[in-house]
């Protein structure tokens, strides 16, 4: 029933032209212009290759938050109240909901690598390509959680807007965008411990062929406790009114 | 009642919001196989009742059971089906796709094609259900209560957004479901819907249950038949001591009796010889309705209906019982 579900769910989300526009296409459209405006040579190649894993991130970022988005939209076209009279079961709905929310974050993943590959020629072993994309994939589970928090929580409009301060934010204060070291002081400490800087170290440890570092992974698994409890509690309260 | 449960077993059910007890206390039995229509005007309590009887929502007091067990638990088992009322249509899935999905869900699904063709979609199932016209969606969610084959279906005022042609195609379908010895309660505004599609009606008012059978009974709880002719001249200060007669009605020339026992009120006329244009109607089911929801002042409020020349009740306690009132499709709350 889940994974009856589940595909449901990613047809629907790979019929959303926004999603596959705003959510496939823009992380590899900043990832070609970022990396081919200005720097060049020996530095050109290392900004490549972390540049691939930032936007990566971002998009992976995007499309797991995006998920809450369609579950506002879900509930309030009063989807989520006629699965409540099918045999389905509440959690059985949440769990295919998070499922298709992961496994949504692959095109936006796999289609900036594509790009780092092709276009801007980035090397690597093939266990690291791999990794990457299951450390990437794994690792969006966090953001999935958030997203389906807002959006159980939220009206749709809402949803979109803390959606996109969230994916923004996130991406910027955790370095996706530019680089944590060109930060000053406060905001690299901030940075460091932040969800989607862990997140990215998942990558970046990837491509330096070293394992993501102990204390990457317990922050990650800090944020993914956190909102994974916040989607909890906002799927029951929604579940009283939905 | 011990071998086989109820389909439903509503018993002393309340549930009330901060601002009114939108259900009072209802007891609501059907039996399996049984098409019932809870018919009240907008705000009565039907959604409220729905939502309580399909568990998505608590009652503050009383029981609901279906099937014996609990709402919950029958959903699970697959054993309900629901069209629910608001909404907007899901986007970006096919109409087969949303219909073969939400039946395999229950444990003994019709097959899709078969929900499709019930449903009347069959020419839309590839369609996207998003891109589909207001009367079609309603088809969709008709298709939806019914895809996993379940022996409840719940509709909660399933014509709300059809005309007229749409809507004989709904009921027509429905009823053909429930001739499968499916249970079927539909809610509805509509009169004429309740009179044409259910083997019983309840209705139900400010949360209450106020009448509760087949349209004859219903008819009939609400002060039966009307008898009038024309008085030619006579006094009228006799009429109200004839027995059966509840109610007195002098227009013109002519006297409306309302009657509890028509066959006697006419044989105690017809010995006066008061028998000039004498006509025995049926309480029509609207009249029927008015009286059961006005509350305390029900009998007075039908008796004076009939002196209000061009007011909606008059035109309906005149209308010939045979033929169905022309304003089929009036909303009660435009009365």
């Amino acid at each position: 029933m889940v994974l009856d579900y589940l595909r449901l769910e990613i047809r629907r989300t790979l019929r959303d032209t926004g999603f596959v526009v705003l959510g496939i296409g823009m992380p590899v459209l900043m990832y070609l212009l970022f990396t081919n405006l200005g720097a060049s040579g020996e530095d050109g190649a290392e900004w490549k290759t972390s540049a691939m894993v930032g936007m990566a991130a971002y998009g992976a970022l995007g499309a797991a938050l995006g998920t809450g988005g369609a579950v506002a939209d879900d509930r309030s076209s009063g989807w989520l109240r006629q699965l409540r009279v099918t045999p389905l079961t509440p959690r059985q709905a949440v769990t295919g909901r998070a499922l298709s929310g992961s496994v949504t974050v692959l095109p936006a993943i796999a289609s900036v690598l594509t790009a780092g590959a092709l276009v801007n020629g980035v090397r690597m072993e093939a266990w690291q390509w791999a990794a990457l994309v299951l450390l990437l994939w794994l690792g969006a589970l966090p953001f999935t959680m958030l997203g389906l928090g807002n959006g159980y929580r939220l009206s749709t409009q809402v949803t979109g807007i803390a959606n996109m301060l969230c994916t923004m934010g996130l991406a910027i204060v955790g370095g996706l965008w530019f680089p944590a070291d060109l930060f000053p002081d406060w905001l690299r400490t901030v940075s460091a411990y932040s969800p989607a800087h862990s997140f990215a170290d998942l990558g970046w440890a990837t491509t330096e062929g070293a394992a993501p570092g102990a204390g990457t992974v317990a922050v990650l698994l800090a944020w993914l406790v956190l909102f994974g409890a916040y989607a909890a509690h906002s799927y029951r309260r929604s579940a009283r009114t939905v | 009642m011990t071998t086989t449960p109820r389909a439903v077993d509503l018993h002393q059910v309340v549930k009330a919001f901060p601002s009114v007890r939108a259900v009072d206390g209802v007891d609501l039995a059907i039996e399996r196989g049984e098409t019932v229509a809870l018919l009240g005007r907008n705000g009565a309590g039907k959604s409220t009742t729905i939502s309580m009887l399909l568990g998505l929502d608590e009652p503050d007091e009383g029981s609901v059971r279906l099937f014996g067990t609990t709402p919950e638990r029958a959903v699970r088992a697959g054993l309900v089906g629901a069209m629910l009322q608001d909404g907007r249509p899901i986007s970006r899935v096919t109409v087969r796709e949303l219909i073969g999905f939400v039946g395999r869900t229950y444990p003994r699904p019709m097959p899709v094609a078969e929900a499709l063709a019930l449903a009347g979609l069959t020419e839309q199932a590839d369609r996207r259900v998003d891109r589909l016209s207001g009367g079609q969606v309603q088809r969709v969610r008709f298709a939806l209560a019914l895809a996993g084959n379940p022996g409840l279906i719940v509709l909660d005022e399933p014509t709300a957004a059809l005309d007229v042609e749409a809507r004989q195609a709904f009921w027509d379908s429905m009823r053909a479901y429930a001739r499968r010895g499916n249970t079927v309660l539909f809610s509805t505004h509509y009169l004429q819907e309740a009179d044409a599609n259910a083997d019983r009606i309840v209705v139900i008012d400010h949360g209450r249950i106020v009448a509760d059978g087949t349209v004859e009974e219903l008819k009939r709880a609400a002060g039966g038949t009307l008898v009038s002719f024309d008085l030619a001249g006579e006094g009228s200060g006799w009429l109200a001591g004839l027995p059966g007669v509840t109610a007195v009605e002098i227009r013109g020339d002519r006297a409306s009796l309302r009657s509890e026992d028509s066959d006697a009120t006419v044989v105690a006329l017809a010995g006066r010889g008061a028998v000039r244009g004498l006509r025995v109607e049926a309480t029509s089911l609207e009249t029927a309705f008015l009286t059961l929801t006005s509350g305390a002042s029900g009998t007075d409020a039908s008796g004076t209906a009939s002196a209000a020349p061009g007011s909606a009740r008059a035109r309906v306690t005149t209308a010939p019982a045979t033929t169905p009132p022309s304003a089929t499709t009036d909303e009660m709350e435009s009365v």
